[in-house]
């Protein structure tokens, strides 16, 4: 028996996607303080796609970014809590080729009553060349409806120098790869560092992706890093756990 | 299926089978994890080449056409595979074989081209002894 459906269709099917929420802490003088929450996608249950890495990677083999980022902010939006900032993940050749996409996030928060000034809208892009007026120009239009702009994966693939200049982010999203270690590896100080300078000239915060122990988050911390991400603060929550979190942050 | 003809149990090796037949996946899934390989299956090209991104494989069992007629996505996946790992094994199955196809898909670096059908126990068989070189 031939498959009848692909896997895209499963994926974009009501319920496909299965959305999970991240916290993101401002370290204090003493403890943390929830800064927001990221939003996540998982793929259809049971099937190979419920690996993040896994479903991406095939969404961007299929070219098909532009239908599973509205898929993934809809039933996002659709769970989510309220009273927290929500950062959604979004290639960036999704707000190049998709005109619709703007009108799309404004109408899905307003359905779901989200403000659209507590969205942050994370740019990631893994396979250039997009449509590079379409992009500055959607960005644009994001801010000017006072959503913030963060740049996930700093340093890695096409979230590099160019991006930064382009985007001119109010977060800079630093991988895990080169948090990870960082307390034991001057390299990768020297790095965080640079990013730190680069961050303050563009009056961006960086958010620390990938924390997972203490001695990381002192090295962070002198570095001048306060924005943290990570299992040590939390793993992916579901919408009601992410609701109890909010709710007793508050 | 009897179980007694069946090759030894082998130590646990990470298998992916692509086919864009469902039964197919299903039931060499079944075979294999009774062997006592982890076993993930693919049904399409793009599918498996997400899951060799993410995940190191011993052995990849594909069929040549996963997108019917004239298809050769198997040979991608060759390229694929041996783009991320040398050392991970390849057999291509294929019910349209032809002496060039074959020529070529050794070419590319698969380990093993078998015409379908073939016993599953014979794959296994094949299965075992290239991972065991």
């Amino acid at each position: 028996m031939i498959r009848e459906h692909h896997a895209l269709d499963a994926i974009l099917d009501p319920g496909g996607i299965t959305p999970v929420y991240q916290p993101i802490v401002r370290l204090q003088p003493i403890g943390t303080k929830l800064a927001s929450l990221e939003c996540l996608s998982r793929g259809p249950k049971g099937s190979n796609f419920e690996a993040a890495n896994v479903l991406f990677d095939y969404v961007r083999l299929k070219r098909e970014e532009t239908l599973v980022d509205r898929a993934c902010i809809a039933a996002a939006l659709a769970s989510a809590p309220m009273s927290v900032r929500l950062a959604l993940n979004v290639h960036a050749s999704t707000l190049a080729r998709d005109a619709d996409f703007i009108p799309f996030l404004m109408e899905t928060a307003k359905q779901n009553e989200i403000g659209v000034q507590s969205l942050t809208v994370e740019i990631v892009e893994h396979a250039p060349p997009w449509d590079g007026v379409g992009f500055l120009k959607a960005l644009d239009r994001l801010r000017d409806l006072g959503i913030c702009i963060a740049l996930d994966d700093v340093g890695l693939g096409e979230s590099n120098f160019k991006m930064m200049l382009d985007v001119r982010p109010d977060y800079l999203k630093v991988d895990r790869y080169f948090v990870d270690g960082c307390h034991e590896d001057r390299d990768r100080q020297a790095v965080l560092r640079m990013i730190c300078d680069l961050a303050a000239h563009f009056e961006a915060e960086i958010v620390a992706e990938g924390v997972e122990n203490e001695a990381v988050v002192e090295t962070l911390t002198e570095t001048g890093i306060t924005l943290m991400q990570g299992y040590l603060f939390g793993r992916p929550l579901s919408a009601a756990d992410a609701a109890a979190l909010v709710h007793a942050a508050a | 299926m009897n179980m007694e003809s069946r090759p030894r149990k082998v130590p646990k090796e990470r298998l992916l089978i692509v086919d864009d037949e469902d039964l197919i996946v299903q039931a060499m899934r079944k075979y294999f994890e009774a062997l006592g390989y982890q076993v993930d299956g693919a049904f399409e090209l793009e599918e498996a080449q997400a899951l060799l991104a993410n995940y190191e494989y011993d052995l990849v069992i594909a069929d040549l056409r996963l997108t019917g007629i004239g298809g050769v996505e198997g040979l991608q996946i060759v390229a694929d595979v041996h783009q991320r790992c040398a050392r991970t094994r390849v057999i291509l199955l294929s019910a349209f074989g032809t002496p060039d196809i074959e020529r070529e898909s050794y070419n590319r670096g698969a380990d093993a081209f078998l015409q379908k059908p073939k016993a599953m126990m014979e794959i296994a068989r094949i299965a075992q002894s290239l991972l065991e070189q």
